[in-house]
């Protein structure tokens, strides 16, 4: 407590050093803490896009081929599997069906490759919270024959609200077929997956692909705890081959990333496809980790420019005290206790830096967070939002802290170690 | 009485040409389509393939189509440019597979897709089955330019799957050859407009009588407007081919 004591006099008397260094360990605490609330936002981000524009929590998809070469991400009989999934799955939310297809969109102004969402809009549960509505109504989605798309596809094909775009597609049979839809409403981009995604009423998907009522593109499962996806995953694995349906062997990617595998194999028929939300946003899984490795990168450039400063400016201050440390040391103080000293001194500017970035980091994303600051499309897709979006964590915030504190502690040991060092008599002639 | 000879001198002859085949001589018709075009044999052609895009240009491909249309092969390896050099596409026991020289892959594909991202298909290239995949009906004479053809719609028979249901022919009453061709989806639109300006015949041996085949083929895409193919036969050979050609293997030692 003394030793404590004694360093947090040393910081005052030293206000100036002390501030400054405090500042830079505090700049890289907040970086820190701000990268990792990025990272935790995009995540946050992707959760909540993917599981409503793309995925459930668990899904049960699948293939449907007529010849070997040529699957139709169709799931038949879909009726019977969600009255499956609602007895054996007592962790469940509630379950939507959405129709998939892959088509392309031809407008008069341009064509894109899209991926087609067949909907229930009212059985939609969260799909609404989600959508920002920037022309037209969501209702639209209730008549079959209307399109929802996002801002971007909207500016591509160079549509608004009431043109008409055309759809076109084989359907299970190879047979071309196209469906001419009138564009019901334009909702605003959300990152990445809103790119490749429209919506359609699940009639007009089924119309397009000539599947009959029972038919659908996957049951989408949504979970009270998103932490049971794994052990629900399996179960339904489980059950659903006791139950008698094909069941395809796990492969954690996006259903659409399936369909070389799918046709090279030699069967025909229905095969059923459970993956979790990641397994269909693997393919975006590299933001996360290029976010990651950002942070690690950054953070580490800075901390080893803050560790050199600190070691040079604690090996300044030694010298600086070298008659104090001489007089302490005739005085009675041991090696050690000259050691603990300078490491408390160490230990308290990190701590006190650190706190004081981990506070300023908050402010910072706070207000980044109610700026709602707009972020350019390249941007966009690296981090799954069309705005910054920072989720700074309890958890967050104490790693920073105890980050931040034990490097600054560990390089403080050598000019610390360089202190305990000294020889009393040696110390006390230093001129100073 | 001078009127009444007047207007039958008059509609007569357009009774006479308004009036279709029947149904028998339409079936043949189609069925000699077919058949001029057959060879029975071995087929190795040298084509160009030339595909506009919007807003992309223009590229042209080289590429050697070849077939045994007895064992029902085909085979169509390009050549050029250099990018797409070794690439192919083969049919193996009614599963077309495509061959990428770059990942070594080889990828089952969809009989009725389109050949290399053009608005060529596989049937474009392949040995002419509408009498085997469609039901014929008569539309009528029409005047196609300068040229009288007989007009009919071919409709898909029950179980038999291609890439449109509904196919229209415009085929030249003096030579016999097919001028231009109209596909429809199941929904009933207009998909592909094809027109086959030039014709040639080459003599085979196999069939013991000349082989027809179109040395200009023009695909327009109705639905995206802008793109289109032109596809060129430079040569064709009706020389039997090696024994062992329409196999993985050979393609892929195409790009070695």
């Amino acid at each position: 407590m003394q030793t404590l004591l004694i360093a947090y006099r040393n910081l005052l008397q030293h206000g100036k050093r002390t501030a400054l260094l405090g500042s830079a360990i505090a700049g890289v605490a907040m970086l820190l803490l701000l990268l990792l609330g990025l990272s935790n936002g995009t995540r946050e981000t992707m959760l909540r896009s993917a599981t409503t524009l793309s995925t459930g929590h668990v899904n049960i998809g699948g293939f449907y081929k007529v010849t070997a070469g040529q699957s139709a991400p169709v799931v038949t009989k879909y009726k019977e599997l969600v009255e499956h999934v609602r007895k054996n799955v007592p962790e469940l939310d509630f379950v939507v069906t959405r129709g998939r297809g892959w088509a392309k969109a031809v407008s008069s102004g341009g064509s894109q490759q899209v991926g087609i969402a067949g909907v229930d809009i009212d059985a939609e549960r969260d799909l609404r919270k989600v959508l920002v509505i920037t022309s037209g109504n969501v209702d639209a989605l209730r008549t079959p024959g209307n399109v929802m798309l996002f801002e971007e596809q909207a500016k591509k094909l160079e549509v608004k609200v009431g043109d008409l775009i055309t759809v076109s597609a084989p359907t299970l049979r190879g047979t071309n077929n196209t469906l001419d839809l009138t564009v019901g409403a334009i909702a605003q981009d959300v990152g990445l997956l809103s790119k490749f995604n429209v919506f359609v009423p699940a009639q007009s998907l089924r119309q397009l692909y000539r599947l009959n009522e029972d038919s659908t593109g996957a049951i989408q499962l949504y979970l009270k705890e998103v932490k049971d996806v794994v052990a629900v995953q399996e179960r339904l694995r489980k059950t659903l081959a006791e139950a008698g349906y094909g069941v395809m062997d796990n492969d954690p990617r996006a259903f659409f990333q399936k369909f070389e595998v799918v046709n090279r194999e030699d069967w025909t028929g229905q095969k059923l496809d459970l993956t979790t939300w990641e397994d269909e946003i693997s393919f975006t899984k590299w933001t996360l980790t290029a976010l990651d490795a950002l942070t690690f990168l950054l953070t580490l450039a800075l901390l080893v420019v803050v560790g050199i400063g600190i070691m040079n400016t604690m090996a300044i201050a030694i010298r600086e005290r070298t008659r104090e440390i001489g007089t302490l040391r005739a005085m009675g103080m041991q090696r050690g206790q000259v050691l603990r000293m300078f490491l408390a001194e160490a230990v308290l500017l990190g701590l006190f830096g650190a706190v004081a970035g981990a506070l300023l980091g908050v402010v910072v994303s706070t207000t980044v967070n109610a700026l709602n600051i707009k972020v350019p499309i390249a941007v966009q897709l690296f981090l799954m939002s069309d705005t910054l979006h920072v989720a700074i964590q309890g958890s967050a915030m104490a790693f920073t802290v105890a980050f931040i504190t034990g490097c600054i502690s560990l390089i403080s040991l050598v000019p610390s170690w360089m202190a305990a060092r000294l020889k009393p008599v040696t110390a006390m002639q230093h001129a100073g | 009485m001078r009127p009444l000879l007047t207007a039958a001198l008059v509609l007569f002859p357009l009774l006479a040409r308004a009036a279709p085949l029947s149904a028998d001589e339409v079936k043949k018709l189609v069925a000699a389509l077919d058949d001029r075009q057959r060879n029975g044999g071995d087929y190795r052609a040298l084509m160009y393939l030339e595909q506009k895009e919007k807003d992309k240009s223009d590229v042209v491909r080289e590429a050697m189509v070849y077939r045994r249309d007895s064992d029902d092969k085909l085979m169509i390896l390009f050549t050029k440019p250099k990018g797409e050099s070794g690439k192919g596409y083969l049919r193996m026991d009614k599963n077309l597979w495509s061959y990428d020289p770059g990942t070594g892959k080889w990828e089952r594909r969809t009989e009725r897709e389109r050949i290399a991202g053009t608005d060529s298909r596989r049937q474009d290239f392949d040995e002419s089955r509408l009498a085997d995949e469609y039901d014929p009906s008569y539309d009528g004479e029409q005047g196609l330019g300068k040229f009288k053809v007989h007009a009919l719609t071919l409709k898909a028979k029950e179980g038999v799957d291609v890439a449109y249901p509904v196919v229209k022919l415009w085929v030249d009453q003096e030579s016999g050859n097919i001028l231009k061709r109209q596909e429809f989806a199941l929904s009933g639109r207009l998909m592909r407009t094809a027109y086959y300006p030039r014709w040639k015949k080459v003599f085979s041996e196999t069939k013991k009588a000349d082989v027809w085949f179109p040395e200009e083929m023009r695909f327009f895409d109705e639905v995206e407007k802008a793109n289109s193919t032109v596809i060129l036969t430079k040569t064709v050979d009706l020389r039997p081919l090696e024994a062992n050609l329409f196999t993985k293997a050979w393609v892929e030692s195409k790009s070695r």
